[in-house]
């Protein structure tokens, strides 16, 4: 026996070198291996008491995961991952936002396949990278419960599905070549829906497209028709003009194409120190719209004087410039000194000046072309070569339409994307007509009015699962392209009319592969840069945009008859004392068509700040002690007003600029079948008449306006208090009117809020500014606490600006805030009780005189103090400052405490009420949009099904309820940012970060960036001497400033 | 104990009591079946109780939606009831100790009952903080120990944070107070008990057994105490002032709100002593006890912090003025004129301008007058926390984001349901302990008894044959 010599053995049989072990470690994989396992299976017996615990585990097991409702989540993987889709980095896709007239060329940033966010695309030279509310919206519509999901009969509201190929065969049964068949559409702005169109024509020749818009402009059209032969909108240019007289035109808010305006606007309202120039705005209103409320004077006329106050700026006009003049009936005396004024300024400014209206009456609108004329604005100021092409609609057409179909002379009707029976003020007799028909096909969304009374449904793919295009502008074109595949079984609209007209390409993706036709024969062979057209192609879907110089003759024979036009212009009311009303488009509701839209209706509309309605805005006055308005009417009062013949609830609001003996209210509310948000605020399409030429117009006289008859207990208006101080005469001496019913003088305007002045003054206001700035900082250096500004010096500090003078109210960025960040929509009675949960809002203030104040927007938002007062007092360290400057929250570390909100000097802060986005799923306390409690119903509250929320970013996490939030500064952009710099391996460079706000907004009023950057633009806007802090005394050194407010006003204008 | 007592005080015993008969006195209401008004009150308490239960639960079920505050106004009623209980829980600490220093022998008629009020007020009070977060299960991260997350620690710099220190110190503190004065009343009810009561008094008297010794250590104890609370009872409304003062919100942070809260506190916690000791002294028949002479001392007291109150509001009046501070005096403007101008003048009636008849000792030796007044200056300091609260928030620095708030159904039951706990803790405190510290009143007998302090009483000595007996059960004890 040999013993092992080394020193370590493993057990006798290795320090005796047993021969059998010896063999054994030599084998790497040992022979008995398997016997090993064999055997220890073996011994592996259950014996009873074992078999009685396992079946005693197994049972508790089984019955406590029965017993727990754990809810289902679908994740399905790819099997094949797509080369474009790398999980958590975002895809954009240009494409174009078409609704109603509204035209924006936008990017659609998609997640995972999933469509959540829309931006500006600023390739376009339309709308230059800026969007609107309504288009920012737009992703949410998707999603929208409420979509018709599959083709069907409509029976009872009810569309009782078929399948695609039975639909078309019962609508091809009903055709042939003799059918009198009415396309009813809005503004058709495709080339290639009008070429589908001619198609369809093809095959069934008495087919006619009858054209309207959602809110009419058909005057301008005619006038241009009669004067200069084109039948189009000329392209206006703001950017060029001085002075601006606009009759009524809210061409920031919703007038035509307010996102290219805005843009236009803003370029003359930024104000320079070095060279201090604006241009002017006039607007002529009687109530205060989103232009109006931007408008350096407003001169007020009755809804049923604007024709007569157009003719006195053409007579004023006329007279300086040597022009015959017109006979007209008479404005107010206010109006009639200030528009004479008003003249002179025009005339000083010839050729770079500008006049508009939205009257829709034909003969206004030749008067407003004539001035335009005498001023030498043609092609200056206003131009055909670019004309715009997103109102084409001609009102009588569809009133002709209508007698067609009741007198029975109309086989066919089919309505692509209207909705006509709400929208027209005699929609009843639309639908009674459409009831007679013998087809009635719907390609709407939803079950709308139209839809509703329609035979067959075959809903139209939402435009982010579309193939389309745009031509908003002569030499404009633009594409849609899909973003995700149709989530329902629907089909394009022009596809449908293509197979019915039995055109549509026989292949995989028809609509692709028309489209592409489509630009092939027509867009293509209008280049010259590229050779193929598949390189045109690619270029063009990756810019969405297609900008060609065509057709730049100029203007022209103008056939203007003034004299004969004058006789055609509205008559003033005779009577003093009768009410008249306006009728206005409101910047978010259009004309009904985003009714359906959650996050529209809990946008606060910019100027009477109330949400999911549309109110009676009345007049208020000041009588030296206090506000009065007709009848003592409180905001949220309602009462009935009676106009022919028919009697409509409204909640009032006292609207500070409205007229004297003028009430307006917003159109496209009060929808019947909108889906999730019926009957919300007052309906008052059926209000409007037609003048003689079938035009409808947007005001009415002679309306009676009862007393108080009740209160909206739910009346949701995020702002109670209106004004920055309003002056009024009190004995002939000037006071602040709202400081003298609400406090003592100066207790509003002393308030470092909002600092304003007007051109004229502006180098005093920067000495105030100047003063205050160094009296606020010798006050803030004496502290107690060792300053750690050193901290914030280097590296990135993020900062923010925002120019109050190029801040129009639009909303756009509160709707991008929303749909970025997650924030939840709360519904009407939420809101009532102040629950909004925006973390970016605007303020609105008045100012200036009390009957006819001046107004700012001031976009609010966390300012990310950096000795931020809601840091230091929560007790958990819930809302903390990162090195960068931010004020950040950790939500799942926030008890809710509320004290960080309280101690808010700008309160910004938002505390989630309720399980608001239904992250933790608490139902049972949530109302539903429309306030009614859900309780222990099965319906769930909004946004808690998979589909809406499928819009949900996932960069930001979804609160839950008891934390409280705010903005962030799109904090996950900032983390993509420098992400991307890292990957790139270089710096982060200015703007290479845009928050949702900035982008989305159209007239660059927001600048975002690194203050620690001197050469960023937001350290250059910072250093400008109209820069001021909001609320500097109070020492939280915000890193949000604003651009002082200045206007360029005429004084006294109509004294 | 026994101090030189001026001939002319009026007596602090009534009855020519003998050392029997006040341990008959005070041990009858724990003996005794309770009377028919005992169990009306607490039927009435009990069911405030179940409110306050249905409230919290509807509150913690559907989240603090279910109360109307906003996005302006993050605190109303929650916190304004928060502040009124801690506040009211000042008098029993004030009474125990800052009067047991200075020897204030009128004290010991009151301060057993003022001591359980302070313990059921803390109780009160320290719900509201944590339900007010809603999700209450979150309390915890309030508190600092080690973790598992990571080094995460609560903000130090945080006044919500300082309170938790506060208020449960102050809740431990005068629970240790209270508890250490009832042990030898404990035994004194349970040398006479028997059966289930015996036992359940052995163990709360912790085996007392009036030893000299024991005596002692528990006047030792009790001065220890004394000196701990006293600065307890400037500090804790200090630090529930600093709640407001360390802001930034005008009306809030203010200098003056440490001396006007604390002697806020000691105001509205007398008044509710009052309330409680005049109710009580009339059902459990402490007449004898707790005499004018009780309600008199205290309600001068009332007079003096009513009047420093009513000096801090004046104070803060004026400075706002003072100031030229726009936002500072446009929220002191709007505290007196403003939306909630109601409160502000029914916090004035209440708290400043009625207890200035207390000047009269007609008056403050009335017991309808001084019970009514007790009354309204509760509620009056309850209209001065709302007023601090939510009159401030509702208009501050921005107009655009003003707001109003009114209660839903659950903020009032919630308020309503507290003083339903508290009167059940009050009502069943009375059926257990003895409401008058027994021990302590027999010290001051022969000091302030009617029949030594009177003149007339002097030779009267024919009730005190039992006296011998009390010294061999060890109520009294040696001093």
């Amino acid at each position: 026996m040999e013993f092992n010599n080394q020193e370590i053995w493993i057990g006798v049989e290795d320090l005796t070198n047993d021969k059998a072990f010896v063999e054994q470690a030599k084998q790497e994989f040992p022979s008995n291996i398997n016997e090993a396992l064999q055997s220890e299976n073996d011994g592996f017996n259950t014996n009873r008491r074992d078999f009685l615990k396992y079946l005693g585990f197994g049972v508790g097991a089984a019955t406590i995961a029965a017993s727990c409702e754990i809810p289902v989540k679908r994740a399905i993987p790819y099997v094949v991952k797509p080369d474009s889709i790398v999980p958590g980095v975002a895809n954009y896709y240009a494409s174009s936002y078409v609704n109603g007239s509204d035209y924006v060329s936008i990017l659609v940033k998609t997640k995972e396949g999933r469509p959540i966010k829309i931006e500006g695309n600023g390739l376009s030279k339309v709308t230059k990278g800026g969007t609107s509310a309504r288009s920012q919206a737009a992703v949410l519509s998707l999603y929208d419960t409420h979509r018709i999901q599959f083709p069907g009969a409509v029976k009872e509201g009810q569309v009782n599905k078929m399948t695609w190929s039975a639909l078309d065969q019962a609508v091809k049964g009903k055709l042939d070549a003799t059918s009198q068949v009415r396309i009813v559409s809005h503004t058709i702005m495709s080339p290639t829906t009008k070429s589908a169109i001619a198609d369809f024509q093809k095959k069934y020749p008495n087919t006619k497209v009858i054209v309207y818009d959602p809110v009419s402009s058909a005057a301008i059209l005619k006038a241009n028709e009669i004067n200069f032969g084109i039948k189009a909108i000329p392209n206006y240019r703001f950017d060029e003009a001085d002075v601006i007289v606009s009759f009524g035109a809210d061409f920031l808010g919703s007038w035509i194409s307010p996102v290219e305006f805005a843009a236009q606007y803003a370029k003359k309202r930024k104000v320079e120190l070095e060279k201090p120039e604006m241009s002017r705005h006039i607007q002529v209103e009687s109530h205060m719209s989103l232009t109006g409320s931007n408008a350096d004077n407003r001169i007020l006329v009755k809804p049923s004087e604007q024709g007569a106050a157009i003719a006195k700026l053409y007579n004023a006009v006329a007279a300086l410039t040597g022009s015959p003049s017109v006979s007209a009936p008479n404005v107010n005396e206010k109006a009639s000194k200030a528009l004479t004024k008003v003249a002179n300024e025009l005339v000083g400014a010839k050729g770079k000046s500008l006049v508009i209206s939205n009257s829709n009456n034909v003969n206004e609108q030749i008067l407003v072309n004539g001035i335009n004329a005498m001023l030498t604005n043609y092609d200056e100021t206003i131009d055909f070569a670019e004309a715009n092409l997103m109102r084409q609609g001609d009102d009588s057409e569809v009133q002709n339409l209508i007698n067609e179909m009741n007198n029975k002379a109309v086989n066919a009707v089919f309505i692509l994307n209207a909705n006509p029976v709400f929208e027209l003020h005699n929609g009843d007799k639309f639908a009674a007509g459409l009831k007679s028909t013998s087809l009635a096909v719907s390609f709407n969304q939803t079950i709308d009015e139209t839809t509703s009374v329609c035979q067959y449904s075959a809903p139209a793919n939402h435009f982010l699962e579309s193939w389309g295009d745009a031509n908003p502008k002569d030499g404009h074109y633009s594409l849609i392209q899909p973003t995700i595949a149709p989530l329902f079984d629907t089909r394009q609209a022009e596809q449908s009319l293509l197979t019915w007209a039995d055109s549509a390409p026989q292949t995989e993706q028809p609509m692709y592969d028309y489209l592409r036709t489509v630009w092939q024969t027509n867009m293509f062979p209008k280049q010259r840069e590229y050779t193929t057209f598949p390189a045109f192609w690619d270029a063009t879907l990756h810019d969405g945009v297609f900008e060609i110089a065509e057709n730049k003759t100029k203007i022209f024979a103008i056939n203007l008859d003034a004299a004969a036009a004058a006789t055609g212009i509205t008559q003033p009311n005779s009577s003093k004392d009768a009410l008249e009303i306006t009728f206005y488009e409101t910047v978010n509701m259009a004309n009904g068509q985003h009714a359906n839209n959650p996050w529209l209706q809990e946008m606060p509309d910019p100027v009477t700040r109330t949400v999911w309605g549309n109110v009676l805005s009345i007049p208020i006055k000041f009588d030296g002690s206090q506000f009065l308005s007709v009848s003592d009417l409180k905001d949220g009062d309602k009462v009935e007003i009676e106009l022919g013949g028919k009697k409509y609830t409204c909640v009032v609001v006292r609207q500070f600029g409205q007229m004297e003996g003028t009430v307006a209210i917003g159109l496209g509310y009060g929808r019947e079948k909108a889906g999730l948000c019926n009957n919300v605020g007052t309906n008052i399409q059926t209000a409007i008449t037609s003048n003689s030429a079938g035009l409808p117009q947007y005001f009415a006289s002679n309306v009676k306006m009862s007393a108080k008859a009740g209160h909206d207990d739910w009346f949701a208006c995020v702002q109670h208090h209106h004004t920055m101080g309003v002056t009024a005469l009190d004995n002939g001496k000037q006071i602040n009117a709202d400081e003298k019913v609400l406090a003592f003088q100066g207790s509003l305007v002393e308030r470092t809020i909002i600092r304003k002045s007007n051109l004229k003054d502006v180098k005093e206001l920067v000495k105030v500014l100047e003063e205050e700035r160094e009296e606020h900082r010798r006050l803030n250096s004496y502290t107690l606490y060792r300053g750690h500004e050193d901290q914030y010096q280097s590296g990135l500090h993020w900062a923010l600006h925002v120019d109050l003078n190029a801040c129009t109210g639009c909303s756009a960025c509160t709707v991008a805030c929303m749909a970025e960040n997650n924030v939840p929509v709360v519904g009407k009675f939420e809101v009532q009780r102040h629950h909004e949960m925006t973390w970016l809002r605007i303020d609105r203030y008045y100012y200036g005189d009390v009957e006819n104040p001046n107004t700012v927007y001031q976009p609010m938002m966390c300012q990310h103090c950096d000795n931020a007062p809601c840091e230091n007092v929560c007790p958990v360290n819930a809302t903390n400052h990162s090195s960068e400057g931010l004020n950040q929250m950790t939500y799942n570390r926030c008890i809710g405490t509320r004290y960080c909100a309280n101690n808010c000097p700008y309160k910004v802060r938002r505390f989630n009420w309720q399980d608001y986005t239904t992250a933790d799923i608490f139902p049972w306390n949530e109302r539903d949009l429309m306030g009614s409690t859900l309780g222990f119903s099965t319906e769930m509250p909004y946004g808690a099904d998979n589909l809406t929320r499928m819009v949900l970013n996932p960069d930001v996490t979804v609160r839950t309820r008891g934390v409280i939030e705010k903005c962030s500064f799109c904090v996950q952009r900032i983390q993509e940012g420098k992400l991307s710099a890292k990957r790139e391996s270089r710096k982060i460079q200015d703007g290479d970060i845009k928050t949702a706000c900035q982008s989305a907004c159209p007239t660059d009023a927001i600048t975002f960036g690194n203050k620690n950057d001197k050469e960023s633009t937001v350290s250059k806007l910072r250093k400008s001497e109209l820069n001021y802090v909001v609320l500097e005394e109070v020492n939280v050194a915000p890193n949000v400033t604003y651009t002082a407010k200045v206007i360029n006003k005429i004084e006294k204008l109509d004294a | 104990m026994s101090a030189i007592v001026s001939p002319t005080r009026e007596p602090l015993i009534l009855g020519s009591k003998t050392y029997h008969q006040i341990t008959e006195d005070i041990c009858r209401p724990t003996e005794a079946a309770p009377s028919k008004e005992w169990i009306l009150g607490f039927i009435v308490a009990v069911s405030g109780l179940g409110l306050y239960f249905f409230s919290v639960l509807w509150t913690v079920w559907n989240g603090i939606g279910s109360w109307n505050l906003n996005r302006t106004i993050g605190w109303g009623w929650d916190i304004t009831n928060f502040v009124w209980w801690v506040g009211i829980g000042h008098a029993g600490t004030l009474i125990s100790a800052i009067l047991l220093l200075f020897r204030q022998k009128w004290r010991t008629g009151v301060n057993r009952a003022a001591e359980a009020m302070t313990i059921f007020a803390v109780i009160c009070a320290g719900q509201f903080p944590i339900i007010h977060m809603g999700r209450v299960w979150m309390a915890i991260f309030i508190f600092p120990y080690p973790n598992t997350r990571g080094p995460l620690w609560p903000n130090f710099n945080s006044p919500l944070f300082w309170d938790v220190f506060a208020i449960s110190t102050y809740f431990t503190v005068s629970l240790l107070f209270w508890y250490t004065g009832l042990v030898p009343d404990f035994a004194t009810v349970r040398d006479r008990a028997t059966g289930w009561r015996r036992k359940l008094y052995s163990n709360l008297a912790f085996g007392w057994t009036g030893s000299a010794k024991h005596w002692q250590r528990w006047e030792s104890l009790s001065l220890v105490l004394a000196g701990i609370s006293t600065p307890l009872v400037l500090s804790v409304h200090t630090i529930v002032s600093f709640d407001f003062a360390t802001s930034v919100i005008p009306g809030w942070h203010t200098t003056i709100f440490p001396p006007y809260f604390v002697a806020g506190a000691i105001f509205s916690g007398f008044a509710m002593v009052l309330t409680l000791m005049l109710v009580v002294r009339k059902i459990l028949h402490l007449e004898d006890y707790i005499t004018i002479q009780h309600v008199e001392s205290m309600n001068k007291v009332i007079l003096l912090t009513g009047s420093i109150v009513g000096v801090a509001y004046l104070t803060e009046l004026f400075i706002s003025w003072y100031s030229g501070y726009i936002y500072e005096q446009f929220a002191f403007y709007n505290r007196v004129f403003g939306v909630y101008w109601w409160s502000y003048f029914g916090m004035m009636l209440c708290n400043v301008v009625s207890p200035q008849l207390f000047w009269s000792k007609k008056l403050r030796t009335d017991l309808w007058v001084t019970f009514f007044m007790s009354i309204f200056i509760n509620i009056g300091m309850w209209f001065e926390r709302f007023v601090i609260i939510a009159t401030t928030l509702a208009r501050d620095y921005l107009p655009s984001s003003w707001s109003y708030y009114s209660p839903t159904w659950v903020e009032i039951g919630l308020f309503v349901g507290s003083l339903g706990l508290f009167f059940t803790c009050f009502l069943i405190f009375t059926r257990i302990a003895p409401v008058v510290a027994i021990a302590e009143i027999k010290s001051i007998l022969k000091s302030m008894g009617d029949q030594y302090v009177k003149h007339n009483t002097v030779a009267d000595h024919a009730h005190h044959h039992d006296e011998e007996e009390e010294h061999a059960h060890g109520g009294l004890g040696h001093h």
